[in-house]
């Protein structure tokens, strides 16, 4: 089976397993919902204030509890369904971009989702949105792409799911940086290509890393 | 605080985290070859 | 080898950090800057050797992706190790310099900011390490976190540059300012080399504590017996 047919059967499968258990989208995702909804009453109502932040806050919000999306269980088959795909021979690059690709997707909506809220309660300036349609796949692929790897790293690790949080961050900041600039600069009318254009290097050198790094990866398992 | 004051603070701080660094490194290469 | 007899290397780490010591307290006071200038006699020289220890765990990681042989796992986790420690006293030493000259512990300079995105990633690199019993396991998951780690630095360095670089104002006191008189210059000079001697002699001595850990691992189990586990209870442990 060619790696493509591999990876879109993966991520066949995945899909349906999330679907199944509805661990993102009926967890995570009001998770994050909540603590937009809380954090007004944690530095003030102030709609001056909330109008400014909200952007900000919503990529530290969708960059904390993303990372919580890309170690979803279905992410992470336990052992004997792992062992089963290790000896199907299903080759481990595929395993990767399926599994990145199925964040990916989840990633956008919780983006949308979770950006619809932050309209609601924070009324940030909304010049230029339309650009958000590159800001939001570009950083949910780098995200993605990001946990993903990290997931394989920490895999097998009992404090997985504590760990990968510490090592997505630092390597996430240029995302980070680079989407809420790109929102900062739409709201005051700077220019905004550069920041894209940094979330585009980003995302290809961590899809360059993740695929060149899967078959190490996998075959260092116990 | 004075400007030596700062000084001596922050000599204080590196070589006593060097020189704590250091006696632990010492004391656990002792232990293991035992 | 049992005895703890210090080796040259010792001898010269020792040598040349106490002589930095001296030239540090000795010279005149900067001119602009007075006795505070003496803090960069440790800052530079603990930033430069976390920049080092950096590569080095690069070095360390990529060596044994490509060679599988533990030397360069052992090399790697020494120095990330030693990274940790010189990062720590780099920002430390930064913000003990800062706070008398800019008024305020921290900063958001681009230089402070990559120092303590670098101090998180060995603090990771680390905790990783310690979440792996397995030493072939735990060696290829720490490199490749190494290299990404690694391989994002540039990303991260540019893109903080460019964040600040929208909020800084053009004058601000720079550490390491180009003009320094010759015996400053030498006294900062004689502190990073004598910084690099004990980086060096504490690398031997790390790594060697790493090989010995390494070898109680793989030492073989002491009879057949203990091969054999008493049937438990319960669920299957892995």
């Amino acid at each position: 089976m060619s790696f493509w047919r591999q990876t879109a059967a993966l991520v066949r499968a995945q899909t349906r397993s999330e679907t199944r258990t509805g661990e993102v989208l009926l967890v995570v995702l009001p998770f994050g919902a909540a603590a937009l909804f809380v954090i007004p009453m944690a530095v003030g109502a102030d709609s001056a204030l909330l109008q400014r932040v909200g952007p900000g806050l919503f990529w530290m919000v969708v960059l904390l509890f993303g990372i919580v999306v890309t170690q979803r269980r279905t992410a992470h088959p336990s052992g004997a369904r792992s062992d089963l795909l290790r000896m199907l021979a299903v080759d481990p690059a595929a395993r990767f971009t399926a599994t990145a690709v199925v964040n990916w997707a989840l990633l956008i909506a919780f983006e949308i989702v979770v950006g619809l809220v932050m309209i609601v309660l924070y009324d940030p300036v909304l010049t230029g949105w339309a650009w958000l349609v590159l800001v939001v796949p570009l950083s949910a692929a780098g995200l993605a792409l990001v946990g993903t790897l990290a997931g394989s790293i920490a895999d097998g690790a009992g404090v997985r799911t504590t760990l990968v949080p510490l090592l997505v961050l630092p390597v996430a900041i240029p995302l980070l940086l680079a989407a809420a600039q790109a929102t900062e600069g739409l709201r005051l009318g700077t220019g905004i290509l550069r920041w894209v254009l940094l979330l585009a290097i980003t995302d290809l050198v961590l899809a360059i890393a993740g695929v060149l790094t899967a078959r190490p990866l996998e075959e260092s398992d116990s | 605080m004075s400007d030596w004051g700062w000084v001596a603070f922050a000599y204080v701080v590196v070589f006593g985290t060097l020189g704590t660094y250091t006696a632990w490194l010492m004391t656990r290469l002792r232990r293991e070859r035992r | 080898m049992t005895n703890l007899r210090p080796t040259p290397l010792d001898l010269a780490a020792i040598g040349t950090l106490a002589t930095a010591l001296v030239a540090g307290l000795v010279v005149p006071p900067d001119a602009v800057q007075g006795d505070l200038q003496r803090i960069m006699y440790v800052h530079v020289p603990s930033a430069w050797l976390a920049y080092l220890a950096f590569v080095v765990t690069l070095v360390g990681s990529v060596a044994y992706l490509v060679t599988s042989r533990m030397k360069w796992d052992r090399i790697a986790a020494s120095s990330a190790e030693l990274g940790v420690v010189f990062t720590g006293l780099a920002l430390a030493t930064g913000m003990i310099w800062g706070k008398p000259v800019w008024g305020v512990w921290w900063t958001w300079d681009a230089r402070l900011v990559l120092t303590a995105v670098m101090f998180f990633v060995y603090l990771g690199y680390l905790a990783l390490r310690r979440s792996m019993p397995e030493p072939a396991v735990r060696a290829r998951r720490s490199a490749v976190f190494g290299v990404l780690a690694v391989v994002q630095v540039p990303i991260v360095h540019f893109s903080v540059i460019w964040w600040r670089s929208l909020h800084q104002p053009p004058t601000v006191l720079r550490p390491d300012e180009p003009q320094i008189d010759p015996p400053l210059l030498f006294a900062l000079l004689m502190s990073v080399a004598a910084f690099t001697v004990v980086y060096a002699a504490l690398m031997r001595h790390r790594i060697a504590l790493e090989a010995i850990q390494s070898e109680l691992e793989d030492a073989p189990e002491a009879v057949a017996g203990a091969a054999v586990r008493p049937p438990r209870l319960g669920g299957a442990d892995v």
